[in-house]
C-alpha cells in the first residue's frame, strides 16, 4: 500500500483511527530505532528508547503543529529521550582493550572475510562513538546515519548551526583519534 | 569547511559509509501498537471510573449542603448552635426564604419537609443533566 504522507495518517489518528499509528511507526521505526542505538550503543535499549518515542508521539500528537515537519518533531522526541536516558545511565568509560584487536573476531561460520571486516569497520565506528560523549554521538548519528544538514539538526535538537558545527569538528576529530589508536593497536598485535 | 574539517569528515565519512544502518527488529511495530492501544485502555478506564465517581459525589456534596441548609434554616429560636452562623447569613441575606407551608397547602408541617422536597427535586434535575452529559455516548 502507498504511504499517504504523515500529516493524512495524523489527522487520520486524531479523528479517532488510532490504527493509522501503525504506518507512520512502520515508516520512521528504521531511523528511530538507528539513532536511538547510535545514541545509548545497546540494541535492547535502543529498541525501548525508540518504543519509548513512539508512545511519547502518540500522547503528543494533539499538540503536534503541522506547519513543521513530522519527521523533525519526532526526531526530536527521539533525541531528547535517548539523550535522558544516557545521561540518567551513565556507563563506565569504554577502554581501548575492551575492542577486539582484529577482524578475524568477527569471523563467524557463515561469514566471508569481506563481511567480517565490514563487521570490524562497523564495530569499530560504534565502538568510537561510544567514547563520546552523548551529545556529540547525537549530532554524528543525524549527521552521517540520518543525513540531516545543519538546518535540520538545529531544529532537532534545539542548538545553533554555528554551535553544532563546532561540536561536530570536535567529535569527528575525537572518533578518528580513537580509530587511528584502535588501528595502530591492530598493527602491533599483527606483527 | 576548511581543510582540517574536509578532511576529518572525510576519513570518518570512508568508515561511516561503510557502515550499515541498524534496523528495528522484527515485530517492532505491532509491539509498539499493542503498547498505545494498553495505554489508551488505561486512559479510558481511568477517565470512566472517574466519571463514574462524579455524579455520586456531586450529589452526595449537594445533599450534604442542603441538610446543612434546612439545619441553618431559622425557626424562630435564638439559642441553637449556629446562630452565630445563622445571624451572619442573614445579615448577608443568603438564607432560604420563611416558607409558611400550612397557607400553601393547609396542612400542619414541620418546614424542614418543603426544604427536603426542594432538595428532591433539585438532586432529581442534576442526577438527570449529569447522567446525559457523562453518559452521552451509551
Amino acid at each position: 500500500m502507498d504511504y499517504k504522507g504523515d500529516l493524512y495518517y495524523i489527522e487520520q489518528i486524531l479523528a479517532g483511527n488510532s490504527n493509522s499509528f501503525s504506518y507512520i511507526v512502520d515508516r520512521h521505526k528504521d531511523k528511530a530505532y538507528n539513532l536511538a542505538f547510535r545514541i545509548c550503543g545497546n540494541h535492547e535499549e535502543a529498541e525501548e528508547l525508540a518504543q519509548d518515542s513512539f508512545l511519547k508521539a502518540h500522547r503528543s500528537l494533539k499538540s503536534f503543529q503541522m506547519k513543521s515537519s513530522f519527521a523533525t518533531w519526532f526526531y526530536r522526541i527521539v533525541y531528547n529521550t535517548s539523550i535522558s536516558h544516557v545521561r540518567i545511565k551513565k556507563k563506565g568509560v569504554l577502554s581501548l582493550e575492551d575492542f577486539p584487536a582484529d577482524a578475524t573476531d568477527f569471523i563467524g561460520s557463515n561469514t566471508t572475510e569481506e563481511e567480517a571486516e565490514n563487521e570490524y569497520r562497523s564495530s569499530l565506528v560504534n565502538f568510537a562513538l561510544q567514547k563520546i560523549n552523548e551529545e556529540e554521538r547525537g549530532l554524528v548519528s543525524l549527521y552521517y546515519y540520518e543525513e540531516m544538514n545543519t538546518d535540520e539538526i538545529s531544529d532537532v535538537t534545539g542548538i545553533s548551526k554555528s554551535n553544532i558545527k563546532v561540536k561536530l569538528f570536535r567529535a569527528r576529530k575525537k572518533m578518528l583519534e580513537i580509530i587511528e589508536k584502535v588501528e595502530k593497536k591492530k598493527l602491533i598485535y599483527h606483527e | 569547511m576548511n581543510n582540517q574539517e574536509k578532511r576529518t569528515d572525510d576519513l570518518l565519512s570512508k568508515y561511516i559509509t561503510s557502515e550499515r544502518i541498524e534496523k528495528a527488529p522484527d515485530g517492532f511495530t505491532s509491539k509498539v501498537m499493542t503498547l498505545v492501544r494498553l495505554e489508551k485502555s488505561h486512559l479510558v478506564s481511568e477517565e470512566s471510573s472517574w466519571k463514574k465517581n462524579l455524579v455520586p459525589v456531586l450529589s452526595i456534596v449537594v445533599t450534604v449542603l442542603l441538610i446543612v441548609s434546612a439545619y441553618l434554616i431559622p425557626s424562630g429560636k435564638t439559642d441553637s448552635i449556629a446562630s452565630p452562623v445563622l445571624s451572619l447569613i442573614k445579615n448577608l441575606k443568603l438564607s432560604f426564604p420563611d416558607v409558611n407551608i400550612s397557607s400553601v397547602f393547609r396542612l400542619s408541617l414541620p418546614s424542614v419537609i418543603m426544604y427536603a422536597i426542594v432538595g428532591i427535586i433539585i438532586l432529581t434535575v442534576f442526577d438527570r443533566a449529569l447522567s446525559r452529559v457523562f453518559h452521552r455516548n451509551k
